[in-house]
Order: structure tokens, then C-alpha cells, then sequence
């Protein structure tokens, strides 16, 4: 049974034209760690905090467990206090006048929870997130880290069985927010709650979600795991917001396709005569390689000639830029490139690594079938949201 | 689990979904609305101020164009008929220029003379203060703000207890008594008036014009410098046009006070009838005169609205400088080299001038059976603390009457009450302007509670007048009431209160409430365990300031008090009417004192500057 459902949810406030959230159908499954990934202002707040119950819907309706919270055709409205839920802030909104022991217990407090199992629940709950040394501060003699795991402990105390976190990494530094990515995990295995994440930091949404939902504009672009969100990205939009460098995109044109414009369009066209309304082809900077002019590539591989025009090295791993006549690519390697400035190479990608989209930006589920024949192209048959989305 | 959207383009599909009927619409729309009394808060508090602030008001201004109770045979028509009889009278019969015309002149040359007065001495101060290295500099930042902190007809006592001549009744002046008799015109009316509203508003020039230098860019400057510019070059080019702005909003500032300034021309200017508006307002009701007196107070309140909305203008246009650069607004001082002394002492004698002089002549006044002589038995405590003296009334020092304590007990706790009440208010006032979601409910509040500011006092308390001198509806004649006096006060104070809420609840933002209900807790809950402790500290200076203010506060008493309901300010006044000098002097300084020491107290207690509490 799904713990959080959105069925049609829609979003508009008054005065604008566009919707902050546009037809919405999201499940969330009970125990499900939801990351909503997106660029800012596609929604992924507003889709929070309507869960929460901070925002009411103008269409469409929520449902949490069985329980119809918010739903415009029914009439029903469940404010926030009475929905049961966690929510940590990006802000993490600590009440500045409360100690930090007294901001744990609040909610356990409104709860009338009895003296002696409250101050269990608070002391358990410190000591999973290591604050209870500081249970005697308040809010603003804390660091931001140590800010960040009391608005935790505030949530989890009431042991809520949902909780909402928006972007609650984001004003951390890097070496922080990698800890707390981890105690993220760790604490979702551990309570076994119900999450779901708000995050424009793919990489955020990467390592902790168990499935994604892609938004912008306040649409649902794609829905599915880390490792399909980056393997098939559903359309352009989310194969260009996913991944850093960024995918490389070469425009084709029913032009370029009957003629000899580009190498690809060249190759497509060799290769699967059948594909002609193809739109552009996304190649991911790691699915790049180079070889030296004239060695050969391996069978079936999209390849063209090209300069190395720099090498950008970034630690461990390096960007090349490379100028081809289909225009500029980023190829990113784990090995020494044994290249320089200059060189002319060929460049090269096996066709599984091709994505190849419609001129409507949709992926082209006939490019996948002539592509990538080993893969089980029926995962994509069976999606469950599919009817959802229809309907 | 994994789903694939159609496109990426937005497909809105609403109209799939079964439309909701009205009914059902409506009903969720009032779940929504309901799930927190905002705004149902919202709409109390709008009655509220429509009828505490905006019926005032209007009333006052159907006065002056209805036939008042006793003017039927003047104006040949019946009670409450339209007329301009009074619009006439005011602006265009014969007595109009001594109702209108003059004091209008008056009123105007005052304010410029202040102005000027205040310009001369204030600039160069503020530079002294913010951009220079002279001596103590730190000390005379606070010491020369002191003048604005005490009332300031606490020097226009002090003038007359120094210049008063033989041509009023009572005590000479010092000046007098040592055989100079200084004129008229040095003793009482447009010269003293002016210098003395001066002296009271230079902090005014002091604290805005300074505060603007010490947020200008210095980068600015050194560009200038570096291309060559002399240090007068860069006076005159670069900083000055730049600072325009803030030193016309201080001037105008100054204006719309003197406009409303009643204690000063009241206590100089009778003597030789030299009038002013607010003085000319205050006779017309004192006799009755409500129609006339509703004109002036209406026109009173055109100047000021005009006044503020010029400024309001020019703080936009100020706006466009934006010389509030992050990097190079640090302070960096001129050296002031051999006229460092000078300077210093320059700042030491407007101090003296404007503090110590007029202290400790109301100081001495006090202890001092004749005026201006220092021999030793001249000087006795009996008009703090004697007993059995030789006058008609007030047998004893000002301490051991009653009436005193009457009076200080009354301002207290009418004080006290509006303050705290339009305290607890502005906050409330705060919170629903930033959390309704019904924007106009929002903007009405925001407007209407910032309507007083637009009022000069003394119009506003002719206002309140108009409306509560008799029973109207289930609402009782409140005139001779407290009540009167605290709902004045508490609706003058709203501006202030109103505005230190909606900046605060700004501050806030929404995020610890939130926290607060998704926790689950309910509105009232939230209120109570999380929005009021967490504003505890503004909600402090939301009452403090305005206690201050409302305890040197003359106009609003002088109209709405009677003798019942004496106020220390009322009381003082009446003292200096029947020439007990010392006594009056005395409870002025207790009334400076308690202003001064409370500004103090404030401050220290909230960590504020006085700068940011003076809006006006």
C-alpha cells in the first residue's frame, strides 16, 4: 500500500498564469526514501509543503496512508498540526528562545507523552544524532551541522511516519554535508521512516533516494531510480540536469538526417535507416573515448574526428574539451590522458550509450530497441505510473 | 517503480479530473481559511482601528463642513446642515487672517528659521561625529542626542525662567532681576521659539544625516581622490549631492514636528500673542469654537500628509543612490589636525547650549526664592520638599502635594496601559499583516494603523474630541474620561507599534511556526509557546518607546485631559499659567528626568540606538 499518494495535485496562486505545480501523480511507498530533484522553482517545495499541509492544494487530491488529508473535490482539509508528519527546514526554523532539550521534546510535550518516557524518547533520539551535550544551549550557540541534527532530533522524536526534509544539507559545507548524506542513509535504515527529500543537488538525490521524481516547471519529468534516472533519462530536460559535466547533446535535424551534414546524422542514418525523426542524441562525458587517428574502434561505434583543444585536470579524473566538426564534446576520464593540447583524435561512443531523443525532446523508446538490444527493454513496458499519468 | 513522463513540455490535464461543485468548493475554501484565525484576527483588529483611527478623523473633518450645536443663528441654518460658514470664517472673512492666515506664517517662518538654524549647527556636527577624530567623540554622539530626549518646552521653561520680562505677571526672569530688561522680542515669540525648536531638533540633522555618512561608500570617494580631487572638491562634488537625500528627508522630518509642536509657542508665544497653528487650533476648541477649530486641525493635518508624502518620494529617490556599497562602507576617519581642539570645543558649546544651560537654570530656579540672586539664604528646598509656604495655592513643595503624585500616577498608568496595549497590538497587527493570506485585509491594516503618523498630535486629539464629547450610539460620552486619553493615546501610538510589529514578524519569517505546527501544535499554542516569547524582545521597545514619548507628550493632554485626569505635562503647564515657576520648573525636570532616564533604561535593555526608533 502506498504511504503518500498525489492524485492530479495542482498548484496555481493567484494573480500568476503559470502553475506552481501542474497535475501531479506521485506514490510514495511506505519506507521509500523520495528524493524530489529539480531546478529551482519547478515545484519541489511547493509539492513538500502541500504533503504537509502548509499548503493547500487548488486541485487534485493527497493521501497519506489511508487517510484522505487534502482534497479539493471532497472538501477535505487536514491542517498540518493533525497530519503527523516530520519536517525539517531549511532553515531548520529551531526556536531561538528554547533550549535544545526543550526543542527535542515540543512536539512530545503537545503529545502529553509522560514525563519519564518523553525524557527516554529525547535522550535516545540525542544520542543517535550525538547532541546530547549540548542539550542545555540554545539554538544560536550551536554550529550549523550541530543546528542541523537538532532539527532532526526535533522530527524524529515524535517518531512521525513521514518525514519531510527541504534541502536540509544545502547551507552546509561540503565535508559536512557528506557526513550527514551518510547519517541520512544510516537513520532511514535504521527507523525505517517513510522520506522524502527536496533537493536541487543531484548528486543529494543520487546517493541517498531510492527513487527519484524529477520535476521542473511544476511538472513530474520522470520517476525511478538513481540508476534509471541516469542510465534512461526520460527526455532531455533530465538527461541535461542529471549529470556533471554536463551530457553532451548534438543536435539532428530531418536535414541534417537526408544529407551529409554531420556525423551523426551520417551514422544514424548508416546504421538504423529506419530512425528519421530523430531530434538530438545525448552522449554522456564518461561514454566518450579518444583513439589515436586510424586505430579502430570497436563495431557498431558512433566515431568522429576531432582536436583536443584542452585537458582540465580535476583530481583523480580529467575533463578534455575536444572540437569535432559536430561541435564540442566533454569526455571525462579516470586515466592520464596521454594527450595534449592540439592533438588531433577520434572520438568515439559505444551506441549503448547513445540517448536518442525526438525533435519533442522525448526519449525514442524505438532508438533504445535498435541501441541497446541486450537490455530488457520490457522494464520500460510495465511502469506502473504510466496509467497513473493518463488518468 | 518508474514512470515516464509524455513530454517535456507541460500538459495540463485538469479538465480530466471531475470538476468539484461550488458547494464542495466553497467548503474547502473555508476549511483552508478557517484552519488558523488569522485573518478572522484580522478583520477584529480592522473595526478596531477603522473606529479607534479612521472615524476620529472623519468625523472631525464632517465638522468643519456641518453647522456645530449653537451656530444655528450665526450660519441661519439648522444643527448638522452642510455649510462653508466655517471654511469661510477660517480662510476668508475678516478674522481670518488672526484664525488662520497668520499663524499659518508664523507657523511656516518658525519651521524654517529651525531648520536653518538646525542645519547650520547640525551638519557639521554630524560629520564631527561619524567622519572625524575629535576628541571624545564617542561621548558627544550620546550627549548631543540628549536635547531630543527631553520635552521641549523643558527650554522654553528655561528661557523664561531666564529672559521673562515685566510684561507678564509673576517671578521676573534672571536677566530682569539683574536690571537688564531684555525686550519682547528677545523674551518671548518668534525668536525663541525658533532658536528654541532648533536646539530641540538638531539631533533630528545629528542622527540621519550622520548615519547616512557612515554608510557611504568610501570607494566612492578614493575614486575621487585618486583622480586628483581635493578634500573640498570632494565635499562639495561627490559627498554632498549624495547625501541630499538623507539631509532632505531630516529637514522635512523637522518640518512635519514643528507643524504639530504645541508646548513651545504655548508657553512663548501668549505672552505676545504671537500665534501658531497648533496654538490657534487649541484656542478655537478651548473656546469652543469647533467648527473653526476642525478647519484648522484639517488643514494641519493637508500639511502634514503633504509633508510625509513628499518625503516618502524622496526616500524612494534616495533609494536610487545606492551608496550602500558592502565593501567600502568602512569608517575611515579625518584627520583634523591643529583645528582638533577647536572643533572639540565647538561641540562642547551647543552642548553646553543645548543641555547644561537650560538643566541647570531650571535646576537653580527651583532652589532659588528670588530669581537671579546667589547670595546663600536665597536658596531653600521648600519648593521641592517645604511646607506651610506663603502662597495662595500649593502650600507646599511639589513633592509633598498630592496633586504631584496625582498626576504622576495618572501618567503612569494611562501611559503605561496605551503603551502596552498598542504594544501588544502593533504586534498582532504585525503577525496578520505578514501571515494573512487576504492581501487587502493586509494593506487596509498596514495603512490604517500608520494614519496617525500622518496626524500631528494635537489635530488628532481634536479628532478624538469631535467624535467622543458625546454618547454616540451604545459608545458613552467619553470626555472627561481616562479612557478618552488612553484610546488617543494608544491610536497616536499605533504608527510606531504597527510598524515595529510588521518588521519584526518580517524578521521572523514563517519557518519556526511552521516547525511549531507541523510538531502539532495549534494556532493558539503556536502564539503562545512560540511567536510572543520569541518577538519578547520587541514587543519591549514596542511599549518602551512609546511610554517615553507618551510621558512628555503635551498636545494630545492639552486638548483631551481635564483636571481629573491631570497628566505631569497638563499639571506643569497649568503651574507655569498660574506663574508658580519653581513648582512648574520642577515638575519639568521630573517629567525630563523620567524621559531621559527612561530612553536610557531602554536602551541599555533592548541593545537599540535611539536612530532607529525615530521615524518622526
Amino acid at each position: 500500500m502506498p504511504n503518500i499518494e498525489l492524485r492530479g495535485a495542482h498548484k496555481s496562486y493567484g494573480g500568476q498564469t503559470a502553475n506552481a505545480v501542474s497535475d501531479l501523480n506521485l506514490e510514495i511507498g511506505d519506507g521509500e526514501f523520495m528524493c524530489l530533484l529539480g531546478p529551482s522553482g519547478c515545484g519541489k517545495t511547493t509539492t513538500l509543503r502541500m504533503i504537509a499541509g502548509l499548503e493547500n492544494l487548488s486541485g487534485g487530491e493527497i493521501r497519506i496512508g489511508d487517510r484522505v488529508v487534502d482534497s479539493v473535490g471532497k472538501g477535505i482539509f487536514v491542517p498540518p498540526e493533525q497530519r503527523q508528519l516530520g519536517l525539517v527546514f531549511q532553515s531548520y526554523a529551531l526556536w531561538p528562545h528554547l533550549t535544545i532539550e526543550r526543542n527535542t521534546d515540543f512536539g512530545l510535550r503537545l503529545r502529553k507523552v509522560p514525563k519519564a518516557e518523553r525524557e527516554q524518547r529525547v535522550n535516545a533520539v540525542m544520542k543517535v544524532l550525538d547532541i546530547e551535550k549540548y542539550r542545555h544551549r540554545y539554538p544560536s550557540q550551536l554550529s550549523g551541522g550541530q543546528q542541523q541534527r537538532v532539527a532532526l532530533a526535533r522530527m524524529l522524536a515524535v517518531n512521525p511516519n513521514v518525514l519531510l526534509l527541504d534541502e536540509p544539507l544545502s547551507n552546509l559545507d561540503a565535508r559536512l554535508r557528506l557526513e550527514m548524506r551518510a547519517e541520512l542513509k544510516a537513520l532511514h535504515a535504521a527507523f525505517k521512516t517513510t522520506i522524502v527529500f527536496v533537493t536541487h543537488d543531484q548528486w543529494e538525490a543520487m546517493t541517498l533516494a531510492t527513487t527519484i521524481a524529477v520535476m521542473n516547471e511544476g511538472t513530474l519529468q520522470q520517476m525511478g531510480t538513481p540508476d534509471d534516472i541516469y542510465e534512461r533519462p526520460a527526455n532531455r530536460f533530465v538527461a541535461e540536469f542529471v549529470g556533471s559535466p554536463p551530457i553532451n547533446i548534438l543536435e539532428v535535424s530531418a536535414e541534417t538526417l537526408s544529407g551529409p551534414a554531420t556525423a551523426m546524422s551520417a551514422y544514424l542514418r548508416n546504421r538504423f535507416g529506419a530512425l528519421v525523426s530523430v531530434g538530438s542524441v545525448g552522449i554522456r562525458p564518461e561514454a566518450l573515448h579518444i583513439s589515436e587517428i586510424g586505430q579502430s574502434v570497436p563495431d557498431g561505434a558512433f566515431a568522429v574526428e576531432g582536436n583536443v583543444s584542452g585537458v582540465l585536470p580535476t583530481g583523480g579524473s580529467w575533463i578534455l574539451e575536444l572540437q569535432c566538426a559536430d561541435g564540442t564534446f566533454f569526455l571525462t576520464t579516470h586515466q592520464p590522458p596521454e594527450t595534449t593540447s592540439g592533438t588531433p583524435v577520434t572520438v568515439w561512443a559505444e551506441s549503448k550509450a547513445l540517448h536518442v531523443f525526438d525533435p519533442a525532446g522525448r526519449r525514442m523508446e524505438e532508438a533504445d530497441r535498435l541501441l541497446r538490444p541486450e537490455r530488457k527493454i520490457a522494464a520500460v513496458s510495465t511502469i506502473k505510473g504510466l496509467t497513473a499519468s493518463a488518468g | 517503480m518508474s514512470y515516464v513522463a509524455p513530454a517535456s513540455d507541460v500538459i495540463s490535464k485538469s479538465e480530466a479530473q471531475p470538476r468539484p461543485s461550488r458547494r464542495t468548493l466553497l467548503k474547502y475554501r473555508l476549511r483552508v481559511a478557517m484552519r488558523e484565525p488569522t485573518s478572522l484576527l484580522g478583520v477584529v483588529m480592522a473595526l478596531i482601528f477603522t473606529y479607534l483611527i479612521l472615524v476620529p478623523i472623519l468625523s472631525m473633518l464632517v465638522q468643519a463642513a456641518t453647522v456645530q450645536f449653537g451656530d444655528e443663528r450665526r450660519t441661519a441654518l439648522e444643527t448638522a446642515s452642510w455649510t462653508f460658514y466655517y471654511l469661510n470664517r477660517t480662510f476668508f472673512s475678516a478674522i481670518s487672517r488672526d484664525l488662520f492666515w497668520e499663524p499659518l506664517a508664523n507657523t511656516l517662518t518658525v519651521a524654517a528659521g529651525a531648520i536653518a538654524i538646525a542645519m547650520v549647527i547640525g551638519t557639521p556636527l554630524a560629520w564631527l561625529l561619524s567622519r572625524t577624530d575629535m576628541f571624545a567623540r564617542r561621548w558627544f554622539a550620546t550627549a548631543l542626542i540628549v536635547p531630543y530626549m527631553l520635552p521641549a518646552w523643558t527650554f522654553a521653561l528655561a528661557w523664561t525662567t531666564l529672559f521673562k520680562n515685566r510684561t507678564v505677571g509673576g517671578q521676573p526672569g534672571w536677566l530682569e532681576a539683574l536690571g537688564f530688561a531684555p525686550p519682547d522680542w528677545l523674551a518671548y515669540g518668534r525668536v525663541p521659539i525658533t532658536i528654541i525648536l532648533a536646539l530641540h531638533y538638531t539631533p533630528f540633522i545629528i542622527l540621519l544625516f550622520g548615519s547616512a555618512l557612515r554608510r557611504f561608500d568610501s570607494q566612492l570617494e578614493d575614486s575621487a581622490r585618486i583622480l586628483g580631487a581635493r578634500s573640498y572638491q570632494v565635499a562639495w562634488q561627490i559627498i554632498l549631492p549624495l547625501m541630499r537625500p538623507a539631509l532632505l528627508s531630516a529637514i522635512i522630518l523637522i518640518f512635519a514636528k514643528c507643524l504639530g509642536e504645541f508646548g513651545v509657542p504655548y508657553v512663548l508665544g501668549l505672552p505676545v500673542k504671537f500665534e501658531v497653528l497648533s496654538t490657534s487650533l487649541f484656542r478655537n476648541i478651548a473656546s469652543r469654537q469647533t467648527g473653526v477649530g476642525a478647519v484648522i486641525a484639517g488643514s494641519i493635518m493637508l500639511i502634514g500628509v503633504v509633508t510625509l508624502m513628499i518625503d516618502a518620494k524622496l526616500v524612494r529617490e534616495a533609494r536610487r543612490f545606492v551608496t550602500i556599497g558592502s565593501k567600502g562602507t568602512m569608517n575611515r576617519l579625518s584627520r583634523l589636525g591643529a583645528w582638533r581642539w577647536p572643533l572639540t570645543l565647538f561641540a562642547a558649546a551647543i552642548f553646553v547650549l543645548s543641555v547644561c544651560m537650560p538643566i541647570l537654570t531650571l535646576v537653580l530656579s527651583t532652589v532659588m526664592r528670588q530669581p537671579a540672586n546667589f547670595a546663600l539664604d536665597n536658596f531653600t528646598l521648600d519648593y521641592w520638599i517645604g511646607s506651610d509656604l506663603e502662597t495662595v495655592a500649593l502650600r507646599t513643595g511639589i513633592l509633598l502635594s498630592p496633586d504631584l503624585w496625582a498626576a504622576a500616577w495618572n501618567t503612569l498608568w494611562i501611559v503605561g496601559s496605551a503603551s502596552i496595549t498598542s504594544g501588544i497590538f502593533g504586534l498582532l497587527v504585525g503577525y496578520v499583516v505578514v501571515r494573512t493570506p487576504f492581501r487587502p485585509l493586509s494593506t487596509f491594516l498596514r495603512q490604517v494603523t500608520f494614519l496617525p503618523y500622518l496626524v500631528p498630535g494635537i489635530a488628532f486629539a481634536a479628532a478624538y474630541l469631535s467624535l467622543f464629547a458625546v454618547a454616540r450610539g451604545p459608545v458613552p460620552a467619553l470626555y472627561g474620561t481616562v479612557w478618552i486619553l488612553i484610546l488617543a493615546l494608544m491610536a497616536d501610538q499605533m504608527p510606531y507599534a504597527s510598524r515595529a510589529g510588521i518588521s519584526a514578524m518580517m524578521q521572523l519569517g514563517k519557518d519556526p511556526e511552521e516547525a511549531a505546527q507541523i510538531a502539532g501544535a495549534g494556532w493558539f499554542r503556536r502564539m503562545v509557546s512560540v511567536v510572543i516569547p520569541i518577538q519578547k524582545g520587541s514587543l519591549v521597545t514596542g511599549v518602551l518607546l512609546p511610554f517615553i514619548s507618551g510621558i512628555k507628550g503635551l498636545s494630545l493632554f492639552v486638548i483631551l485631559a481635564v483636571p481629573s485626569t491631570d497628566v505631569l505635562t497638563t499639571f506643569s503647564l497649568r503651574l507655569v499659567d498660574y506663574h508658580y515657576t519653581q513648582a512648574a520648573n520642577g515638575v519639568v525636570l521630573i517629567i525630563a528626568a523620567m524621559a531621559y532616564f527612561g530612553t536610557v533604561a531602554a536602551q541599555k535593555l533592548t541593545k537599540t540606538n535611539i536612530a532607529e526608533g525615530l521615524g518622526g
